[in-house]
């Protein structure tokens, strides 16, 4: 059985929005949009975003490393958000496995969110119904985009090609290659949702200092020996 | 977790309903067996009126919860996996068939007809309690509700709720059942109450997952949060997390033991030992219970934590921290 996802390097995301800010560009506009705003240029901007990134720093200072987390919803393969739903407008796709809401089935009772430990379902305020993202499943179908075109907004517009899309259990896939090649994870593996998205993991960057460098005839040496071994 | 007003208000008018009419209705029903508890007609029949308004006007408000009020019937089709339809169908039943009782009743059906509809009436109200209370005992996400304690919580206050509207109407109608009906509601009281303290005991003793499990990352990294995405809050941050609202707790849980608990046990033991047996001690009783169970519920909410609150920074804190090279169990911080 097929099952769609993205996967995000979590090396390369610089964290910059972009993802974030052409899924709603696109989705605003396409057929599950709209995704309201209330007081966009106020004081108190508020609206629904299917994708939102994170900013998360760990180690002790001084050795401490910045990442970012894109967090769309994860499709995940044992759904708590689907059962829950007492219209059945919270559904999973069998042919590829994409969660979805029927806008026109949806009553808004937000019990939906309640059950999804990502935080991915965000209500609409000015539509009164549940929203999430799609997997942008009206461009990967839509036969007259040009066939590079036919993925999600937020993995063509990715600036650091951090972000990948593909059937997961498609061994042939390149995101089931990812996933192998680069112990790609799971968000929450504990919560039994099982996931499809997936993340890769940053690896150590170590910086190499050349022998030249280190030679006390070097005018910059004493600054390079000071910032290398400020850590203790 | 947010709270909604329009729920709180459906828990308290479904609660005295289908107490109400639970006593009623037993009362009736123990009559058959030789007891001395048939009820005047004139109280059967305002007990039915009142509990048919309130289911009414719990169903009304309940409805100011969803989005789309109109397409409420829909929430019938996922019987088989949610038990908000299985409340839904449930509540709607009971009210159907309260109608039908009440009518069967008021018009001298057959006995067997008003005991058919009484038992199938009491059975679907206790179904449709059950089913709300699993709605968040159910939730796996919200460890605090995640217990039975939720549901047993629940079903008693649903006892209290009825136990002491009942004691309330039947001063007017039996005198004679006064006294019984101010034991069995100090009784629902007292359990209720130790019920609400095991509720909140387990709360320190939760095993919280933490930022490092949610991001599942080793557990002796130490994580920080140092963006969210958003200048503002969005609706993740109000809907399971209410800032305002956890600031009040710390006033609000003394609050609702007093009013709810302490009061009602109060009145009712100095009426009870008195011997005073006045009607203003069991209208501030069933009062006081309303007044106490809607903080309580509101509480209920406000304590509930989201762990998707863990992405935000906004979690309880529990789990492994390294400090100075070695690890430490952090004990759980519960910021009322
Ligand atoms: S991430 Fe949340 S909304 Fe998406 S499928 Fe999983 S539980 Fe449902
Ligand atoms: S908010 Fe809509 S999609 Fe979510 S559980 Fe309720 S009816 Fe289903
Ligand atoms: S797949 Fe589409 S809907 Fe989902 S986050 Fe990316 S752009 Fe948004």
């Amino acid at each position: 059985m097929a099952q769609f996802a993205l996967v995000i390097d979590l090396n390369t995301c610089v964290g910059c929005h972009a993802c974030a800010t052409n899924c709603k560009e696109w989705n605003t506009q396409a057929a599950f949009g709209p995704l309201s705003d209330f007081d966009p240029y106020g004081k108190e901007p508020h609206g629904v975003w299917y994708n939102r990134i994170m900013t998360y720093e760990t180690g002790e200072f001084p050795n401490t490393q910045v990442f970012h987390l894109p967090k769309s919803c994860l499709h995940c393969q044992d759904a708590p958000c689907v059962p829950v739903c007492p219209t059945g407008a919270s559904y999973k796709r069998e042919q590829d496995g994409i969660v979805l809401v029927n806008y026109d089935d949806c009553i808004g009772c937000k019990l939906c969110s309640w059950s999804c430990p990502y935080g991915c379902r965000e209500f609409d305020e000015a539509d009164k119904v549940m929203k999430k993202c799609t997997l942008c499943i009206d461009r990967i179908y839509d036969e007259t985009l040009p066939p590079e075109h036919r993925k999600p907004a937020c993995v063509l517009t990715c600036p650091a090609k951090a972000r990948f899309f593909g059937d997961i259990e498609d061994p042939n896939s390149e995101v089931y290659k990812v996933i192998k090649e680069r112990n790609g994870f799971v968000l929450f593996p504990d919560m039994g949702t099982n996931p499809a998205n997936h993340y890769l993991p940053r690896t150590e960057t170590k910086v190499h200092i050349d022998e030249h460098i280190l030679k006390p005839d070097n005018p910059l040496f004493l600054e390079v020996v000071q910032k290398h071994y400020k850590g203790g | 977790m947010h709270p909604p007003f329009s729920l709180i208000w459906f828990f308290l008018t479904a609660g005295t309903s289908i107490g109400l009419f639970t006593f009623t209705y037993l009362a009736e029903l123990l009559s058959l067996f030789g007891f001395d508890t048939s009820l005047p007609r004139n109280m059967v029949v305002f007990s039915v009126v009142f509990s048919l308004i309130l289911v009414g006007l719990g169903a009304v408000g309940a409805s100011f919860h969803l989005g789309h009020k109109m397409r409420a019937w829909k929430a019938i089709k996922r019987f088989h996996t949610s038990w908000l339809s299985r409340e839904a169908v449930f509540s709607g039943a009971y009210g159907f068939t309260l109608l039908l009782y009440g009518l069967s009743y008021y018009f001298g059906l057959n006995a067997f007809f008003i005991h058919l509809f009484g038992i199938t009436t009491l059975i679907l109200g206790w179904l449709s309690a059950f089913s709300t209370a699993m709605i968040y005992a159910s939730n796996r996400f919200v460890l605090e509700w995640n217990t039975s304690l939720t549901v047993l919580y629940y079903l008693n206050m649903y006892l209290m709720l009825g136990s002491s509207a009942f004691l309330a109407t039947t001063y007017h109608y039996k005198p004679q059942l006064v006294k019984p009906f101010i034991l069995l509601t100090l009784f629902f009281v007292i359990l209720g109450l130790s019920f609400r303290i095991a509720f909140n005991i387990r709360q320190f003793f939760l095993k919280r997952p933490t930022l490092n499990e949610a991001l599942n990352l080793p557990h002796n990294r130490p994580i920080r949060v140092l963006d969210t995405g958003t200048t503002t809050n969005n609706y993740c941050t109000e809907e399971f997390y209410y800032a305002k609202g956890k600031e009040m707790l710390s006033f609000v849980i003394p609050t609702f033991y007093v009013v709810t608990f302490l009061v009602p046990i109060a009145l009712l033991s100095y009426s009870l030992i008195s011997g005073n047996l006045s009607y203003g001690f069991y209208a501030l009783t069933y009062a006081s219970l309303v007044i106490g169970s809607a903080i309580e519920r509101w509480s209920f909410f406000v304590e509930g934590n989201h762990v998707q609150n863990l992405f935000y920074g906004l979690y309880p804190k529990e789990g492994y921290t390294l400090r100075k090279g070695y690890m430490e169990r952090r004990k759980t911080k519960i910021s009322l």
